[in-house]
């Protein structure tokens, strides 16, 4: 039996990944205005681009193998690629496929969810259906964190976690105190005053796609790195962002924030519930996220009534 | 019709003129609202549009302003087509405008509200804003809250204030006193009538038909997507017929 704290952990390391998939997907809903089936599969994008860009990296790159926090460097420039890789997949449907289709929000829904079968099957097309693990060394529990409080937290958890604050940190910054933040959430806000003000919103547009996409592939890169690199990764934790998204308060990325903390941890401690076996986790969270609504239907940060 | 002359031929008189639209068709999807609409704005002037509700007047507005763009006729800014120019580039060219409803970003606060305002501005935004809080006191007050917070009548003046951010040459503004207590109507008013002393020429829709011809050098009152009358705002005021139509007997 493992301790609470331990399933603490656990929850928080799984969280990170929700909240980092959940951000671009709240984005794309509050400017983009639409549900996108195929931000899931996007965060799968940036998995694929970070492995097999990195591994060109650790080829090509002299240095790459020094470790930072017991991870080697090669790993953070992988994320980096993934990042970009997954920027201009997105911008690219974007200007491909979203836009020329001027469409309503339920047709792009449903188009967003042939470019998520588009993404995968592309992706497997090219690099087979089996699953692949990122190469940056065995790494087990760190000693000192389980002699003195009895959890096993690796070397990847605390780059996993550590790195994700880090980056909700800065869209926080971004999004409160620069000029271009201030135009997402006007645009948010009220996209026709937006554009009366003179805001391009085109411009906003590409730049919340960036934004989102980045997120995403540094959310696939680190639940590959927590577990495996495989085509279905991202669309098997799509309906957990969603469920994260639509418990914060959908549009809201500071919902999003909360509610895949409080997602991610319920997915995570289901196994404290006796007689209901990990295997429920999404179940369990879906449950909480209904019983949630039940009491604020706009979500925890939703201000629509 | 006592007050009301020629359309075409008062459009077309003169080239000077700041705004002109002329024999406009415009609405939504295929529903047409607009009617070979003809009405103009002389530099400096106030212009008051009035008329039942539903009559087309934001329709107009939103029309000239970009928002629509007409199915035929002519909108002309200083005599260079503006019809279709969308709404971020009329900004930068001098024409602003006051959306009669959801008019600022409620979930920002009071100055983010005016700093979305000076997006298109070069320079001395800073300036600018701090002018404008010389200028209302409220907003300075204010200047943290979130405009969700605001009275109707505050909000009023902060989406007023957006739009002044950019020192437009051209103003089009939608209902300033819409739902607003009597003394504030009167407030609202007296900003109108002074931004229009410092230079700009505005073109008001009203619902409040009277209070609002008083300050206005010429009016149109439209009906059923088209002009019914126009004249001087002393005519349409004396007009019996539209006394009777438009202004409550
Ligand atoms: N967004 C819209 N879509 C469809 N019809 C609209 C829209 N806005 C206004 N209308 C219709 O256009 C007509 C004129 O409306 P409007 O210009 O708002 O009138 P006014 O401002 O004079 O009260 C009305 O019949 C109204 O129902
Ligand atoms: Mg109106």
């Amino acid at each position: 039996m493992l301790s609470m704290l331990q399933y603490v952990a656990n929850g928080i390391v799984f969280s990170s990944i929700i909240i980092l998939g959940a951000i671009g997907l709240s984005l794309v809903y509050a400017i983009g205005n639409f549900a996108n089936f195929a931000h899931g599969d996007l965060m799968t994008v940036g998995a694929f681009g970070a492995i097999i860009g990195g591994s060109f990296l650790t080829g090509y790159v002299p240095g790459t193998e020094v470790s930072i926090v017991g991870i080697p460097l090669s790993f953070y420039l992988a994320v980096l690629v993934g990042m970009v890789v997954a920027t201009v997949v997105a911008l690219a449907t974007e200007r491909l496929v979203y836009r020329p289709m001027d469409a309503t929000p339920i047709q792009l829904l449903i188009a967003s969810i042939g470019v998520a079968l588009a993404y995968r099957g592309a992706i497997q097309l090219r690099y087979g259906a089996e699953s692949r693990t990122f190469d940056v060394g065995r790494g087990g529990p760190i000693p000192i964190i389980r002699e003195t409080i009895g959890v096993s937290v690796t070397q990847r958890h605390l780059v996993i976690v550590s790195l994700t604050v880090v980056l909700v940190v800065s869209l926080h910054v971004l999004l409160q105190y620069t000029t271009l933040g201030r135009k997402m959430r006007a645009t948010a806000d009220n996209p026709t005053l937006a554009r009366v003000s003179g805001i391009r919103t085109s411009e906003v547009i590409t730049a919340m796609w960036i934004i989102g996409a980045a997120l995403a592939a540094a959310g696939g890169a680190f639940l590959g790195l927590d577990t495996l690199v495989y085509p279905d990764m991202g669309f098997d934790v799509l309906l957990v962002l969603f469920a994260a998204v639509i418990l914060g308060g959908i549009g809201s990325v500071y919902g999003a924030v909360a509610g895949g903390l409080a997602i991610g941890m319920a997915h995570e401690l289901t196994p404290l519930i006796p007689r209901v076996g990990a295997e429920y986790g999404p179940a369990v969270a879906f449950i909480i996220m209904v019983a949630i609504l039940l009491v604020r239907p706009s979500g925890i940060m939703g201000d629509r009534q | 019709m006592t007050a009301g002359t020629d359309v075409g031929e008062r459009a077309d008189a003169s080239g000077d003129h700041a705004l002109v639209v002329e024999g406009v068709d415009s609405g939504y999807g295929d529903v047409q609202i607009l009617h070979d609409l003809s009405m103009h704005l002389e530099a400096g002037e106030i212009v008051c549009l009035i008329g039942p509700n539903g009559a087309g007047k934001s329709t107009v507005l939103k029309t000239v302003f970009g928002l629509l763009t007409p199915w035929s006729g002519s909108v002309r800014l200083d005599g260079a087509e503006i019809a279709g120019t969308p709404p971020e580039d009329l900004v930068r060219r001098g024409v602003g405008y006051v959306p009669q409803i959801e008019n600022v970003f409620s979930s920002l606060t009071v100055d983010e509200n005016l700093r979305m305002g000076g997006v298109a501005r070069e320079s001395g935004l800073e300036a600018r804003i701090e002018e404008l809080y010389g200028q209302f006191s409220i907003l300075e007050e204010k200047r943290g809250a979130k405009a969700r917070t605001l009275s109707g009548g505050q909000r009023q003046v902060l989406a007023f204030a957006r739009a002044m951010v950019m020192e437009p040459d051209v103003l089009l503004i939608d209902e300033p006193s819409a739902g607003l207590a009597p003394s504030i109507v009167e407030e609202v008013f007296e900003n109108v009538e002074a931004v229009n002393e410092l230079g700009t020429s505005i073109v008001m829709v009203e619902q409040n038909a009277r209070e609002g011809l008083a300050i206005s050098d010429r009016g149109y009152v439209l009906d059923q997507g088209t002009v019914r009358f126009e004249g001087s705002a002393e005519e349409l005021l004396d007009d019996s017929e539209v006394a009777d139509l438009y202004l409550g007997g």
